[in-house]
């Protein structure tokens, strides 16, 4: 047996009331946020505020990891200054 | 006839609306003012609440609107499948939270379904036909609710539980007998 409650001969809502609950701007409005593209989604319009978190990370490390490759790289460019030898 | 049931012109006018909302999501305002009302209904009576119902009510839009390209006609209206959408969402709601589940009848339903079990159609036989009701799990009692509080086609059923027509019957016959042998023993 199951927890249900019974409701003998409870009259619907009236037209009225369920109306006011109808917006169907409202559901465009749901349906175009939730088809659009993710790139296309401004970050701070992100419902999740975790997931615009762990967005913001990631740029952070890979901001990161970019600049880091890049002093590594022109450090590995540079030539080495060849030693001078003064001659008297 | 009942109310569930549409004439072909009926069910071809509403497949030219349902492939309009299939090119433009803007065209579905006509399939929403049609079955708002009924969806809302669906839900509240097995829900008991307005806000929540209207919640409901707007997520199964929302699905129906995204997931429309993947509806085909197969012989039962457009709003079988929307309803189909509408058990779905409830039945989430209901596992997710845990919450009470409501049975909205009329008392002219018992009646129906006290004499679909042969039974005598008398208060006595009511009553116990409500505690046999309330001895029902879950799935049993949506069955019971789709097709003699709501007076369902089988097609119908079938399409809104995802079970084939003849599986919905046989289902249901099957409920009906359980409710004889509960009415044969004491309460």
């Amino acid at each position: 047996m199951t927890d249900l409650n019974f409701n003998i001969d409870k009259p619907d809502l009236p037209d009225d009331q369920i109306n006011k609950h109808k917006d169907f701007k409202k559901l465009i409005y749901k349906y175009q946020l939730a088809t659009k593209p993710l790139y296309k989604t401004p970050l701070h319009k992100f419902k999740h505020i975790r997931v615009f978190l762990i967005i913001l990370l990631a740029l952070l490390v890979m901001f990161i990891i970019i600049e880091v490759m890049e002093k590594e790289e022109e450090g590995a460019v540079k030539p080495a200054v060849p030693e001078q030898t003064i001659k008297e | 006839m009942n109310i569930h049931h549409k004439n072909d012109t009926d069910l071809d006018l509403e497949m030219q609306q349902v492939e309009a909302a299939k090119l433009n999501s803007a065209q579905f305002d006509v399939l929403y003012e049609k079955y708002y009302r009924s969806i809302f209904v669906f839900i509240y009576r097995r829900t008991g609440n307005e806000d929540l119902s209207a919640d409901i009510t707007s997520q199964v839009f929302l699905k129906a609107l995204l997931n429309i390209k993947k509806y085909e006609f197969k012989g039962v209206p457009f709003s079988a499948w929307l309803f189909r959408v509408a058990f779905n969402e409830i039945n989430m709601y209901f596992r997710k939270n845990n919450a009470h589940r409501v049975v909205s009848l009329e008392q002219k339903n018992i009646s129906q379904i006290v004499m679909e079990v042969q039974e005598e159609d008398n208060t006595l036989g009511q009553q116990r036909m409500m505690t046999a009701l309330k001895k029902l799990d879950g799935d049993d009692i949506q069955l019971i609710e789709l097709r003699f509080f709501e007076k369902r086609s089988f097609a119908e059923i079938g399409v809104i539980i995802g079970i084939t027509e003849n599986n919905a019957k046989v289902k249901v016959y099957r409920i009906l007998d359980k409710l004889k042998k509960v009415l044969k023993t004491k309460f």
